[in-house]
């Protein structure tokens, strides 16, 4: 008789056991269909929300910027969000095509042109007041004025340039008996001196490098101003491929490998434990005597150095070549097509570079060893004092009003043409093509690219 | 049919994310392949022109079917031949053998992109495991992933990494294999080689069919090791078909091109598959 109410109250709990757990998935459910609400702290202001691709330090660096601009005024509040880099422009793009994109990105891949021409982002000329306009073709760099133009209108405010130079070791310099104040003028003597640093062991193995004109796949663009070259003819407005310098360019270039013997030269960069960290950088475990990099290094060696002795130099051009010419990337920000709020994203922009009140963004740009747009910027106490405590990175401001410099050129086809230009220089250095067929398969390349984007922009008409 | 119903409306949020983000972008690329489209714009019609410029003026597009094909041809075989002799292997009965078992599988629940940062480290040529190991024989090993002669061979050599995924799979299949197959094989005196060529691949052939289908397939949509290792250098040498594709659609926003270029592949791998089926009835036994 007290079997039945006991079973019933067994099943009765049963069943609760699973009203709780269809309950608590249900409701797990829920919560994730719904995402919670962000957290604002101000939210009575319009939201400008940039995307970036900054991490560690560096996302840190511009959560404060951020948050000054925040407390500088009181109608936007823009909030910053981290994207993975490597799924960065996918997921923009996807959000500018779904119609809820940001209203800010901070980009420094070769996209200006291509999403200009896509519609991607939008003109700022819109946004600028013709003072605005008229103190930004004044004031600023030539180079970064360059880098953010697509067909005359304005798509990009540059916020931190990368400019490269030449880092040189003191101890090694003093160990071959080769004074620091007689840097070589030009690339040719600068080959010299690589010569007399490079060392090898018994088995004749490159195990340090003197000097060799190779920045990774910037190679062909870094070296090809110097020598009268580059891709881009700014004054016509035209791609410049097959020209006698970026031959004579890529010659020089494929003898400079030759001559260490080319699988040396490739076993010795594989070996390199470069890209593991800002601390393993070979010119600071000893492996590069002479090397060719960013003004970042300068930050990075204040802090992983250890000390080292180092001075920084302008690339030398070769005899003949251009001073202070060279490839120059950069940070910038763009406004997608789509954005909701346009104005505080423009009044950021201002805010970020400089363009607004270039005293106070002097520090910006010193938290994050970034060179500024303009010399209005330099100019400011807090840059100056920044240089004075670092005076190695003087050399690349000193570069920047340089007209030699150049971005990568505005065709809409940028990535592509970048991609072939890099194949390009790997053919010639690995001994696979010779320097003038490798343009010329560059330049059949591009002209094909560019033929097959001109049929669609006649199908479009 | 009321019953029907009831059985359709608890799948239906699976027929609904099935049509939508299966169907729809399936049969949409048929027509974007024919378009010139770059995400933003509205499709602009090309006719055959993505195709024609394929077929005829990109040299990359054939470079990427050549350099899939060699691996699909070299990898997936070799992918067989190793799972096969490992499940062998480890359907012996000796004492720790789950251990073992377990050992060889755990690579393939490994993420494909963790494995990959790794192996960059595996196959550096100066201070990497590969060349380290030659190293102690006398060998100078190459530069794996930088040399264009060797980077497609490393690629390969990567692969046999998760052989025990498919190794799994062979050992359930040679569980199935009747023991008085092999009793009745001794008593006729057959050695080990000739029970293995005449009993157990032949018992194995419908899992080694199985796998071999899904490897061709997964071979020709290779892309994240090529993706982190590579970018599809040194000099192309591992420029796979769906990393061009990629960045086709996504670095140069020509979405139509590359809808043309997943079609192409669509075809090649329904070709391929469809040849591997019709040689089924030649070699796959189902033990009857």
């Amino acid at each position: 008789m007290e079997t039945e109410p006991r079973s019933r109250i067994e099943c009765g709990r049963r069943w609760a056991g699973r009203l709780g757990v269809a309950t608590v998935v249900m409701a797990g459910l829920f919560l994730l269909a719904f995402p919670s609400r962000e957290i604002r702290k101000h939210p009575e202001r319009k939201p400008v929300r940039l995307w970036h691709m900054w991490t560690a330090k560096w996302k840190e660096d511009v959560d404060r910027i951020v948050a000054e601009f925040n407390a500088s005024q009181n109608t936007y509040e823009v909030i910053a969000l981290s994207v993975p880099e490597s799924a960065a422009d996918a997921k923009f793009l996807l959000a500018v095509a779904g119609g809820d994109p940001p209203d800010l990105m901070a980009q420094w891949n070769q996209v200006i042109p291509e999403w200009a021409e896509n519609g991607v982002i939008m003109p700022l000329d819109r946004l600028m007041t013709l003072e605005e306009r008229r103190a930004f073709d004044r004031d600023v760099y030539p180079v970064a004025r360059r880098m953010g133009a697509y067909r005359g209108k304005l798509y990009a405010i540059p916020v931190g340039l990368d400019v490269y130079a030449c880092y040189c070791r003191l101890d090694h310099l003093r160990e071959a008996g080769l004074d620091p104040d007689e840097f070589p003028q030009t690339l040719e003597g600068l080959m010299d001196w690589g010569e007399r640093l490079n060392r090898f062991d018994d088995s004749g193995r490159l195990t340090r490098l003197g000097f060799l004109p190779f920045i990774s796949q910037l190679t062909f663009p870094m070296f090809a101003p110097a020598f009268g070259g580059g891709f881009f003819d700014w004054e016509r407005g035209k791609l410049t491929i097959d020209t006698p310098e970026n031959l004579r360019a890529l010659r020089f270039l494929y003898e400079a490998r030759e001559k260490l013997g080319l699988r040396n030269v490739i076993r010795f960069y594989s070996g390199l434990a470069d890209g593991v960290g800002s601390a393993a950088w070979p010119f600071m475990s000893g492996q590069f005597s002479i090397c060719v990099d960013g003004q970042w290094r300068v930050g990075q060696l204040a802090k992983y150095g250890g000390g080292i002795e180092y001075m920084t130099a302008p690339i030398p051009p070769p005899e003949g070549g251009r001073r202070h010419a060279g490839w120059v990337g950069g940070n910038f920000l763009v406004i997608p097509t789509g954005a909701r709020h346009t104005e505080g994203a423009w009044a950021f922009m201002k805010f970020w570079s400089g363009l607004e009140n270039p005293e106070r963004a002097a520090r910006f740009y010193t938290w994050g060893g970034w060179l500024p747009l303009s010399r209005a910027v330099a100019d400011a106490p807090a840059y100056q004092q920044y240089l004075r405590e670092r005076p190695q990175f003087r050399t690349f401001l000193d570069l920047l009003p340089s007209e030699n410099l150049t971005p990568t050129p505005p065709v809409p086809y940028q990535t592509f043409l970048w991609d072939r230009v890099r194949e390009a220089y790997e053919s010639v250095s690995l001994g696979h093509l010779k320097p003038q067929e490798a343009i010329a398969r560059l330049k059949r390349d591009v002209s094909r690219e560019a033929g097959a984007r001109e049929q669609w922009t006649h199908h479009g008409q | 049919m009321r019953k029907h119903l009831v059985g359709y409306a608890f799948i239906s949020p699976w027929i609904v994310g099935f049509t939508v983000f299966t169907v729809f972008p399936f049969l949409a690329s048929i027509y974007l392949s024919f378009t010139h489209y770059n995400i933003l714009s509205a499709p602009q019609w090309t006719g055959l022109s993505n195709y024609e410029r394929l077929f005829y003026e990109d040299p990359l597009f054939w470079k990427s079917l050549w350099v899939t094909l060699k691996y699909t041809v070299v990898a997936v075989p070799l992918m067989v031949g190793v799972g096969v002799a490992l499940a062998m292997l480890l359907n012996a009965e000796i004492a720790g053998m789950s251990v073992y078992r377990t050992v060889f599988y755990i690579p393939s629940i490994v993420p494909l992109v963790a494995t990959s940062v790794v192996f960059v480290w595996i196959l550096n040529p100066q201070i990497g495991l590969v060349n380290t190991l030659l190293g102690t024989v006398g060998i100078v090993g190459p530069a794996w992933l930088q040399d264009p002669r060797w980077a497609f061979w490393a690629l390969v050599l990567m692969s046999l990494w998760t052989a025990g995924g498919s190794m799994i799979i062979y050992l359930a299949g040679l569980k199935n294999v009747p023991r008085s197959l092999y009793e009745a094989a001794l008593i006729d005196g057959a050695n080990a080689f000739q029970r293995a060529r005449h009993i157990t691949l032949p018992m194995l052939s419908p899992v080694i069919f199985f796998t071999l289908v899904m490897g061709v397939i997964g071979s020709f949509q290779y892309f994240t090791q090529a993706f982190i290792m590579t970018k599809g250098g040194p000099e192309n040498s591992t420029h796979f078909y769906a990393l061009y594709l990629f960045n086709r659609a996504w670095r140069y926003l020509d979405m139509g091109y590359a809808s043309a270029m997943a079609w192409v592949l669509f075809v090649m791998i329904m070709a391929l598959t469809l040849i591997i089926f019709g040689t089924h009835g030649r070699w796959v036994h189902y033990g009857d």
